[in-house]
């Protein structure tokens, strides 16, 4: 009986599903549906569709992001720790200073006396200035630092018993095109050699005679404007011109004429030969107008000077141990004005070319130096006509130098030094002896060649 | 006719150099140039200033490297004040507005590294001490890879069309520089003791374990004096060091005199790249570096 309850149930749900079915508000919703579905699924594709493509884009971005950041063990800026760079760590803003002490013990053979007249006949009328026993040549203060991006400042200040001095301060443009560079300020001029170089690296104690006797003892050092140019050769050739005030007191004068009155034009050129060997060399000219009372006691010159030089360097260093220095230069001057006596008034003209010449050498073996110089005047021009007559000096004037050195380390030198000095021209020689000590302190400019 | 052909021909001569490399390098120190070789390839001129056989610290401003300066795009340093005593003549000299300070020209490695050794107090009575950290630092792999990493970044500011050509050299750069690092780490300098002539060494020291017990050149740039000579026998008697680590600048004569007394071995180590033989790159310098080291 039950089996048969249960089959006229399923029977009548049948058949009501069917009635059910069958009637038309039914399919109609039915196929209503489906189009709703088929458009959500419609809906649905077309989103699917742009987020494959948003995917497929975020992949190729990723993909981008993951190449970029291959690169390994990126280095955080916090950790690089910024350093004193160039000019090292003291020129976080002060500028890097320097004092260099030079000092130097002396004597010779003449009295104290002669030696304020020990002057060259012909060419200077000044003597020499040493003290016997302890001089103190400068205690010099050195600044420099970069101004901005467009200068940098150099003054050389030095202290000596006398009074503050202001021997160079100038500053250098370091940003103009094409290899030309400025200098504007008080500066040692580009002629010659030995001229641009700061005394505390000189070789000998005391300047060549042709230095002293055609530039006198702090060389050329002149306010004015340099302009130099470097360009791109294959070896190291250097243009410099130069328009000075024309102070110096034994070439120009400050008196000689208002304005800039000196100017000069060298070239520098330099290569290497072999791995440790370097030669330089160059011609130089400064011309100007002069007035000085320089060459003779109680008389001024008035007129015009040019100066000609032809330098010459040699230099060999195998190691930081071991070097050897030939150094020359040939100047030769031509003054043409009128020789004035200051007492009578009287005024003759007066034309001189002479010339000048040295040759020096020095050996450097660890932390010793040994040097030797060889001092000339008028080797081949000994021409001096006053009022058309030329006068007799005698003996050419000339001077040799021997000299020894030891450096303790990089910032001190103690030297000795050994000069025979012919240039009187009266007979007598005068032989004396330096002993030199150079300290320095503090952060110093790097030197040029 | 021939005038004219002859001047066309120096002309060539003198411009086809900056034609055909698009940045004209000028690195001071040969490890420099080995690592920008290696970044810049065949896109890159190279000048090294400092030659393989010359102590970095006393080099002269000679003409010849100012003229290398004055052509240069770039110019590449070690810098912690190693090259003070010439670099900046070099460079206000060279007249070349692109390699002054503050110049994208005017790179400083030692910007992309971390120094060691900064002194606390420094003055001159201690001799020509470094006051921004030992300047030693291309014995140190990490150190010179920032400084690759650097170079990938400069070069790729002066030159944008071949940044992907950088960036790809620095990739073999670093898989090369890790499988290496990963050998020299492997060989076994850990534990050693060693006395150095100059404070050369520390950086490596650190690196990989080993130890300078000290240095005979007590003050840096100034030669030995007989106390400081004493003194280093004293130590080396005391701690047994395996050897005495010089380069071929070194003066040699206090070096043999110690190694008399001590019987204590000297090793010449290549100081930078190219300065023994087999040290053509920084790599193989490494390798000779630590094999001598390892040797001991």
């Amino acid at each position: 009986m039950k089996i048969k309850k249960n089959f006229l149930k399923m029977y009548l749900l049948l058949f009501t599903g069917i009635f059910l079915l069958d009637k038309p508000i039914f399919s109609q919703d039915i196929n209503e549906r489906i189009k709703i579905l088929e458009e959500t699924l419609k809906i649905q594709q077309e989103t699917i569709l742009k987020q494959q493509k948003i995917i497929e884009q975020l992949q190729d971005e990723l993909q981008q992001i993951k190449k970029q950041t291959e690169k390994p063990e990126i280095l955080s800026r916090e950790k690089r720790i910024t350093s004193g760079g160039l000019f090292g760590a003291a020129s976080a803003y002060n500028p890097n200073i320097s004092l260099l002490l030079d000092s130097f013990g002396y004597t010779s053979n003449i009295k104290e006396t002669k030696l304020e007249s020990w002057n060259i006949p012909g060419f200077i009328s000044e003597g020499l200035n040493y003290k016997k026993g302890m001089n103190i040549h400068t205690a010099e203060l050195y600044i420099f630092s970069p101004v901005d991006p467009f200068f940098n400042l150099y003054a050389t200040i030095p202290v000596k018993e006398e009074g503050i001095e202001l021997e160079e301060a100038y500053f250098v443009t370091t940003s103009l095109p094409s290899g030309i560079q400025g200098k504007i300020g008080k500066f040692k001029s580009g002629f010659g050699r030995q001229n641009s170089q700061h005394v505390h690296t000189w070789y000998f104690v005391d300047p060549p005679l042709a230095y002293r006797a055609f530039l006198g003892e702090e060389g050329i050092t002149e306010k004015g404007i340099q302009l130099t140019f470097l360009p791109k050769f294959p070896i190291y050739t250097q243009f410099g011109i130069e328009a000075l005030q024309g102070e110096n007191e034994i070439l120009f004068g400050e008196d000689a004429t208002s304005g800039l009155h000196a100017f000069s034009a060298f070239v520098k050129t330099s290569f290497d030969i072999g791995e440790n060997s370097t030669i330089l060399f160059g011609p130089s000219i400064i011309v100007g107008k002069t007035k000085t009372s320089s060459i003779e006691e109680d008389h001024i010159f008035s007129g015009d000077s040019s100066l000609c030089g032809f330098e010459f360097t040699y230099k060999w260093k195998p190691s930081r141990w071991k070097s050897f220095t030939l150094q020359s230069e040939y100047l030769w001057r031509h003054q043409k004005g009128t020789l004035q006596d200051n007492s009578s008034g009287n005024s003759q003209t007066l034309e001189r070319t002479q010339d000048g010449f040295y040759l020096q050498a020095i050996y450097q073996k660890g932390r010793w130096g040994f040097g030797t110089r060889y001092d000339i005047l008028e080797p081949f021009n000994d021409k001096y006509k006053l009022a058309g007559v030329q006068e007799n000096f005698e003996a050419k004037p000339w001077k040799t130098s021997a000299m020894i050195e030891f450096n303790p380390s990089e910032f001190s030198k103690i030297r000795l030094q050994y000069n025979y000095d012919k240039s009187a021209r009266n007979g007598k020689n005068n032989s004396e002896w330096f002993l030199q000590f150079i300290t320095g302190i503090g952060a110093h400019a790097a030197h040029s060649f | 006719m021939k005038s004219v052909k002859l001047i066309t021909l120096i002309f060539f001569l003198i411009f086809a150099g900056n034609l055909l490399a698009a940045i004209n390098v000028v690195a001071t120190l040969p490890w420099i140039s080995s690592i920008a070789k290696q970044i810049g390839k065949e896109k890159i001129s190279l000048t090294t200033l400092v030659k393989t056989n010359q102590d970095p610290h006393y080099v002269e401003a000679k003409p010849s490297l100012i003229i290398a300066a004055r052509k240069a795009d770039i110019i590449m340093y070690n810098g912690l004040e190693l090259e003070i005593g010439y670099l900046p003549v070099i460079i206000e000299s060279s007249k070349n507005p692109n390699i002054q300070p503050g110049k994208i020209g005017n790179f400083d490695c030692s910007k992309y590294i971390t120094p060691i050794e900064i002194p606390t107090t420094t003055d001159r009575s201690m001799g020509d001490i470094h006051p921004l950290g030992n300047p030693h630092y291309h014995f140190s792999p990490i150190n010179v890879l920032r400084v690759a990493e650097g170079m990938v970044e400069i070069f790729s500011k002066i030159d944008p069309s071949n940044e992907n050509y950088y960036r790809q050299n620095y990739k073999e750069f670093y898989t090369k520089w890790q499988t290496k690092v990963q050998q020299w780490k492997s060989i076994k300098i850990s534990g050693k003791k060693f006395v150095a002539y100059h404070n050369l060494f520390s950086y490596l020291a650190n690196d990989f374990g080993f130890q300078i017990v000290g240095c005979i050149e007590a003050k840096p740039g100034i030669p030995p004096s007989s106390g400081d000579i004493k003194r280093i026998i004293e130590t080396i008697n005391l701690t047994k060091p395996q050897a005495v680590l010089i380069t071929t600048y070194t003066p040699l004569k206090p070096v043999n005199f110690i190694s008399e007394k001590t019987s204590l071995k000297i090793i010449i180590m290549p100081h930078d790249v190219g300065s023994l033989a087999n040290t053509d790159d920084w790599f193989s310098f490494m390798e000779r570096t630590i094999s001598l080291l390892s040797q001991e």
